[in-house]
């Protein structure tokens, strides 16, 4: 477990993941969410900058029910570009961060994964599953001999 | 304007086991740094063994014998689940509170203006009767003790700003109205003492931080709370328990503390040592577990100790953080 502490964000992170943009349509980031496996996407402009995060949550917001439409409409909302219903200027990590602090965020935040950013531009992104393989080998590709074996 | 430099190779081998964080690198790591040209001007020491006087101050003869007793003849043995003893423990944890008593001895002698002890194992968790947190012999307590008892000093302080709460300092201090002790400490995490309502006999100031907390805070704490204290008190010697895991890359706790906040700290500290005891102060190592972050830091820290210029300072810092970063990418 010791091994765990010696892990950054960048050991852990997906690099260069898949990401959109603020134009992008809400019916093609449903398709995103449709063929992979990730809960949340984060939204960059052409120069890798970081503006938002869109999640499954905010798209299911999108449909829950407001002041101006007494139904919601499927394919009006799914017109929408990701920039309307995006969360805006995200919490955010560095690659550098130790692994141990980033499972912290997680749980104080209850959020599912976080953006990581180096020098302004997206480089990554983290998730629970990438923390908790790490966990795991930490803990047991690395086990250390127990010590209580050896009495003095 | 002297600074000491006190360790002991014996510390170096004080061997936690694989992959342990408190580990004989992180010595290394700081000794690295303070044998570069900026430091040159450190008087270097080698720490002697403490003796049983200067040990049963705090703990009782009987401690100290049980935990001599734990040390084996080979391979390692657990006290607890994190803390570990091997073969040469024993004389580590000796030189650790040795190195304490013979700074404060030389600095009560006037032999420099103040000292830093780069030690280890570290102290401030070691109860007087129970060894735990990476910690064996409570170092800055036995240090405040011989202070009072060889100084025939009436008020000493001790400031402990490693993120987690001193508890073994705590518990041997909080009695005795001639010892402050001031705290600050990341709440909620080990070993889960230190709150505020816990004042000793008015001699205890438990500053916890929220997760998160940095130099902003740092900096309102000390104005508000351990600047008044400290003055209020008039020391005749202030120990700091100087430990550097309250640092933003620190694996072990979520404070957000800098090389510069560190560096500001000391200056602080010893401002108000100067306007209370002639500058009379005594720093030893405690924690600090990112080996890059904590040398950065310990430089940072004894640099302001020499009152060597800023600039130096700042590169020199810069320098390790590029090192590591490039080793990283080769």
């Amino acid at each position: 477990m010791y091994e765990f502490l010696h892990y950054q964000v960048r050991d852990a992170m997906t690099a260069d993941p898949i990401a959109i943009s603020p134009k992008t349509k809400l019916h093609e980031v449903e398709a995103l969410f449709e063929f992979h496996d990730f809960n949340g996407v984060p939204v960059i402009d052409d120069q890798w900058r970081l503006h938002g995060i869109l999640t499954k949550f905010d798209l299911l917001k999108a449909f829950s029910f407001d002041t101006h439409a007494l139904v919601p409409h499927y394919h009006e909302i799914m017109e929408q570009t990701a920039e309307t219903i995006m969360t805006h200027d995200p919490v955010s990590v560095e690659p550098q961060l130790p692994l141990s602090r980033l499972l912290q965020k997680l749980v104080e935040m209850r959020t599912k994964s976080l953006p990581v950013v180096e020098n302004g531009r997206l480089v990554g992104i983290i998730a629970r599953e990438d923390v908790l393989k790490a966990l795991r080998r930490a803990a047991i590709e690395h086990q250390t001999p127990g010590h209580q074996e050896l009495q003095p | 304007m002297t600074t000491l430099f006190y360790t002991h190779s014996a510390c170096l081998e004080h061997d936690t086991g694989f992959g342990h964080p408190e580990c004989p690198a992180r010595l290394a790591a700081i000794l690295n740094v303070l044998k570069t040209a900026p430091f040159a001007a450190l008087e270097w020491r080698d720490a002697p063994e403490a003796t049983d006087e200067q040990l049963t101050r705090i703990h009782t003869p009987a401690y100290v014998e049980h935990i001599f007793a734990r040390i084996p003849k080979r391979g390692h043995y657990a006290i607890d689940g994190d803390t570990i003893v091997s073969t040469r423990s024993g004389e580590a944890a000796l030189r650790s509170a040795g190195a304490v008593c013979a700074a404060v001895e030389a600095i009560l002698k006037g032999e420099a203006n103040n000292a830093f002890c780069a030690i280890r194992p570290p102290g401030h968790h070691a109860e007087p009767h129970q060894a735990m947190g990476f910690c064996l012999f409570s170092n800055a307590a036995i240090g405040a003790a011989h202070a009072r008892a060889v100084g025939d000093l009436d008020r000493v302080a001790v400031i402990d700003f490693d993120v987690h709460h001193g508890n073994g300092t705590q518990a041997a201090l909080e009695q005795d109205p001639g010892y402050l002790y001031i705290s600050t400490h990341q709440a909620y995490i080990y070993p889960g003492t230190g709150h505020r309502e816990e004042r000793g006999v008015g001699n205890v100031v438990n500053i916890p931080l929220m997760a998160n907390s940095g130099s902003a805070d740092l900096h309102r704490v000390w104005q508000q709370e351990i600047e008044p204290a400290l003055r209020e008190f008039q020391p005749q010697l202030i120990l700091v328990s100087a430990g550097f895991d309250a640092h933003y890359l620190d694996p072990l706790a979520e404070l957000n503390f800098n090389e510069e906040d560190y560096q500001w700290l000391t200056q602080q500290i010893l401002t108000v040592a100067k306007d209370c005891c002639e500058g009379r102060v005594v720093s030893l190592l405690e924690g600090g577990y990112n080996l890059p972050a904590l040398a950065a830091s310990v430089a940072a820290h004894v640099n302001a100790l020499m009152e060597a210029p800023r600039t130096v300072q700042r590169s020199l810092i810069k320098d390790i953080l590029e090192r590591q970063k490039a080793k990283r990418n080769a």
